[in-house]
């Protein structure tokens, strides 16, 4: 995953952060942390709370900006976290069109695909207020799509979902990443991955592990979580 | 990548979009300012003093605690579901917050107003035609002042514990001069004194306006987490 | 070493002090020195404002540090004013308060730099601390200006008794003598408090660092 060092990035690769670290007041939660992602490659985050793993990818978002280190993305990112980061007093669609205004463009056939993606086409209209939390989570996701991420970041996305939701927007992101998108997403249930993510890494006290593959073997090696 | 106007209307449009649903903090407002007034006027001894002596020190006070209650309504609706996280993720300029809050928070402090000040004419039986044009300059000057500086640090507040308390509290400082202006201008133009006398709490309000509005847009930055 | 600086300060000024009063009433006593101590309140705040403005231009962390000494030692100061004024004053003047131009000032900057102590109270996390802080700080130094006109249109507005300023329409030597001499130990007085207010945020500091790395 961590390709030989070339003077002009290639074609593919979509994020590169070197040596990033973060403090909070006085405590260092990220600790030079490297890490390449190419398109179409999912990475699977896993580590104890409180480890890092939402900082990072909070910096990797651009929401924090690391203490040292940069970060560099080829194009838009998305973020899919814990909040949904929505306005339960608008529709879907209203949430989605104010997001596209703030992006700069204007769309609504975008908006309605966008929905029918995640299977709300007919719930577009009502206000997010009533929805259920895989509904919202389902507009977090095409709220995250609107700008054509190449890269998608994700913080325990299936966390609270019920089955049909957990499929749907696992089939979704495995659409997403044969279309190219690369992905990160963190994950206390790693097996929920399965099919989908293509390498592991973990996350201990601040530190990045080298990424591997990520097949049935990595699941049922026991992964051994040290105090964090 | 949209222009700060843009993004600012988009942001300002969709608070009110949301306030014109839910209705509940306007409503509040209103009735908060209403009762405010009454109070106030029933309270007063009408032989101790004329009506129109104290009008306008009760005109200002019954703003002031309106705008406040108002003002951490923009930045608290933000925090449901961590939509800030989501404004700050669009390409949106960041200072476009700041503008569309403000401009959002003018439209709400002054939709009170605009209801308080036919009320406070009832009340007060003050006259105010002749000199309106006057009066709404001088009410919005001030307005600007207060809601420039309530909105930065409204955006502040939200996050802390208190918040309710830490508003007013650090607010009310900033609100002397325009305050306290504009009850001598308003005092001033309900006696039907030349505005060349007060013009110097006039050019204090304006300078304060500028001052204010450009140190809390540059300001408003360094407050957005990082 | 510094307190001895400050003794000797406070022995000057009863020194000089003394000589003089016989010449005056026991009234004009006070102002030598509550003006300077008012003064020195904001000036107290006014640096906080401005080393605000450079703890966000170089983001060090001793600036906070500087400037919130700055604050609490102001803070502390007026205090001291504003609770002797009204002690001092009834009995000399009649009334517990006057919207004095002086006193009026410090009374506003005085409870913004309270709010300012509060907040940092609130605030646990020493960046985002450092940030508000210098925002009201910076504000705070804006706002200093436009309090004093506000209080002086008042005034030409609704003219009021002058008590705290010198009466006289020009100053005897003596008494501005006196009266410089007395903003001198208070900026001196200022200056020791601020430093050692400072010594022991920067000693708080480096414990809370070396506990935190240590965890």
């Amino acid at each position: 995953m961590t390709s030989a060092p070339a003077s002009t990035p290639p074609a593919d690769l979509v994020l590169s952060a070197r040596d990033i670290s973060r403090r909070f007041g006085y405590r260092r939660v990220l600790n030079t942390v490297s890490l390449e992602l190419y398109r179409g490659q999912v990475l699977l985050l896993v580590g104890a709370n409180g480890a890092g793993k939402t900082t990072l990818l909070r910096v990797l978002a651009g929401l924090l900006r690391p203490s040292q280190g940069t970060v560099t993305h080829s194009a838009a990112v998305g973020l899919v976290a814990h909040d949904a980061m929505l306005y339960d007093a608008l529709s879907a669609y209203e949430n989605l069109a104010f997001f596209q205004r703030l992006h700069g463009g204007k769309d609504p056939a975008r908006i309605r695909a966008l929905l029918d993606q995640v299977g709300l086409a007919d719930r577009a209209d009502d206000r997010v207020g009533t929805f259920s939390r895989g509904m919202v989570q389902r507009v977090a996701i095409a709220r995250a799509l609107l700008a054509e991420p190449t890269l998608l970041l994700l913080d325990e996305p299936l966390t609270g979902l019920d089955e049909r939701t957990t499929r749907i927007v696992l089939d979704v992101l495995t659409g997403l990443r044969d279309a190219g998108t690369a992905m990160m997403v963190v994950s206390h249930q790693p097996t929920d991955f399965l099919g989908v993510a293509t390498h592991i890494a973990r996350i201990s006290k601040g530190g990045l592990t080298v990424p591997e593959p990520f097949t049935t073997a990595s699941t049922t090696a026991p992964l051994t979580y040290d105090g964090a | 990548m949209p222009s700060v106007s843009r993004a600012a209307l988009a942001i300002a449009g969709k608070d009110i979009a949301i306030e014109w649903r839910t209705k509940t903090a306007i409503i509040s407002g209103l009735v908060f300012a209403i009762l405010v007034l009454a109070i106030l006027y029933f309270s007063r001894d009408p032989t101790a003093v004329s009506d129109l002596d104290i009008a306008p020190g009760t005109l200002w006070v019954t703003f002031t605690f309106a705008a406040m209650l108002g003002l951490n309504r923009a930045f608290l609706l933000e925090r449901e579901r961590r939509a800030m996280d989501g404004l700050l993720l669009t390409p949106a300029p960041r200072s476009a917050i700041f503008w569309g809050k403000f401009l959002g928070n003018l439209v709400f402090v002054g939709t009170i107003e605009a209801v308080s000040l036919p009320l406070f004419v009832l009340f007060y039986n003050v006259p105010v035609w002749n000199r309106l044009p006057q009066l709404i300059l001088v009410i919005a000057m001030a307005t600007i002042a207060f809601v420039a500086v309530g909105t930065l640090l409204s955006a502040m507040v939200v996050r802390t514990r208190h918040a309710e308390l830490m508003l007013p509290l650090l607010l009310l400082p900033f609100l002397v001069p325009p305050l306290v202006g504009g009850v001598q201008l308003t005092a001033s133009l309900l006696n039907n004194r030349p505005l060349s006398e007060v013009w110097g709490w006039l050019k204090l309000i304006g300078a304060f306006d500028i001052a204010f509005v450009t140190v809390a847009a540059l300001l408003f930055e360094v407050i957005l987490d990082e | 070493m510094l307190s001895l600086v400050l003794l000797a300060g406070i022995y000057v000024r009863a020194l000089v002090f003394t000589p003089i009063e016989a010449t005056q009433g026991a009234a004009q006593k006070i102002f030598y020195l509550h003006v300077p101590a008012a003064i020195c309140t904001e000036l107290a705040f006014g640096i906080c404002g401005l080393v605000s403005i450079a703890y966000l231009w170089l983001k060090d962390r001793r600036m906070d540090m500087f400037a919130s000494s700055s604050a609490e030692v102001g803070v502390a100061f007026g205090t001291i004013i504003l609770t002797t004024g009204p002690i001092w004053g009834k009995p000399i003047w009649g009334t517990w308060w006057s919207w004095d131009a002086r006193l009026t000032s410090t009374l506003f900057l005085f409870l913004l730099f309270v709010g300012y102590m509060v907040l940092r109270g609130v605030v646990t996390d020493p960046d985002l601390r450092a940030r508000f802080s210098a925002v009201i700080g910076i504000m705070g130094l804006v706002l200093i200006p436009f309090i004093h006109l506000t209080v002086y249109l008042f005034r030409t507005l609704h003219p009021m008794p002058i008590v705290l300023k010198p009466s006289a329409p020009s100053l005897p030597a003596v008494m501005l003598v006196t009266l410089l001499l007395s903003f001198g130990v208070f900026v001196l007085l200022y200056v020791g408090f601020v430093m050692q207010r400072y010594a022991l945020a920067i000693l708080r500091d480096v414990r809370d660092e070396e506990a935190a790395n240590a965890a």
